[in-house]
């Protein structure tokens, strides 16, 4: 699992953050700490399965389903907890998944 | 709007393209203003891994990697580690640490896809769990996808879901089949006969999700 990218990309967030006092051994601890206590959340990386998944998506397609009032509409609504979900029904991928 | 519009220069339009479309959007969005984007691909491979303490924890971690660990979640990780062995946290204990964490932020969304590849065990105490979320805090969005029977499912936690059915092109899915059968690596065993017969069944099969 590709974890170190994660890693590395909070540690770099914490580096900024100014919260940690002293000096740059300090930083590296807490970083490796931060790192820790996401695995501990969860030792998912939905961040690498997005990348990987935006790799393999046809171009060109779908962007005016951006434009439909619904997505718009759940996207812009305020304070609604009754409009607060969307659900789109259909076929993850055409082959890959259960085609294989 | 609906079936074949979804379907350009011969591309399909899936689930799965939609959701890394609407996450990626939605974090071009979150670049000027501030919203939080969190998501997360169900996926029938990695579905033991998948618990939803997992999908949870996994929501959480992107939404608290965007500033710094709150000195709640920080202890909190500390007395888990000072336990026997540590251990892993608990449900109730990530979604309180979601919540804590979705008030700290003026608008997030969730996306998860392919809802229907989770467990089907774990999709009840999933969508419970999402529905605590958005009545606790009505401004998180959520975006889901999955394939056309969980729409009850998802119904039943969410009565007024907006449900936006997309339909595969059944072209398409009969040239890709005949595509990988003309491949097969035993062409001896295939006759005309099998051949029809298996892109019938698929072409059934996917009419039927």
């Amino acid at each position: 699992m590709a974890q170190t990218s994660y890693s590395v990309s909070i540690g770099d967030r914490n580096i900024h953050s100014g919260n940690i006092i002293g000096s740059f051994n300090n930083t590296f601890n807490n970083s490796a700490e931060d790192a820790q206590i996401m695995r501990w959340l969860s030792p998912l990386e939905p961040n690498n399965r997005h990348h990987a998944v935006r790799n393999d998506r046809f171009d060109d397609v779908g962007d005016w389903l951006l434009e439909t009032g619904e997505l718009r509409e759940w996207r812009g609504g305020e304070g609604a907890a009754d409009k607060a979900v969307l659900f789109c029904s259909g076929n993850p991928g055409v082959g890959k998944t259960y085609l294989r | 709007m609906r079936g074949g519009i979804l379907w350009q220069k011969r591309k399909p339009l899936t689930t799965r393209n939609i959701s890394s479309l609407v996450i990626d959007s939605l974090c071009d969005q979150g670049g000027e203003e501030n919203i939080a984007v969190a998501a997360f691909y169900c996926d029938f491979l990695s579905q033991q891994e998948q618990t939803v303490n997992h999908i949870v924890g996994a929501i959480l971690k992107q939404l608290v990697g965007r500033g710094d660990i709150s000195k709640g979640l920080r202890e909190a990780f500390e007395k888990a580690k000072r336990e026997v062995g540590g251990r892993g946290p608990r449900l109730a204990d990530l979604m309180g640490m979601l919540r804590t964490t979705i008030a700290s932020l003026p608008k997030v969304f969730i996306c998860i896809d392919a809802l229907d590849e989770c467990l089907p065990k774990c999709l009840p105490e999933l969508l419970e769990s999402l529905r605590d979320i958005v009545r606790e805090c009505p401004s998180t969005r959520i975006f889901l996808t999955g394939r056309p029977h969980i729409t009850e499912d998802i119904e039943r936690y969410f009565t007024k879901a907006v449900v936006i059915p997309i339909s595969p092109n059944t072209d398409d899915i009969r040239n890709y089949v005949k595509m990988r059968l003309d491949r097969d690596a035993e062409p001896e065993a295939m006759t005309d006969g099998l051949r029809a017969d298996i892109v019938r069944v698929i072409l059934e099969r996917i009419s039927d999700m």
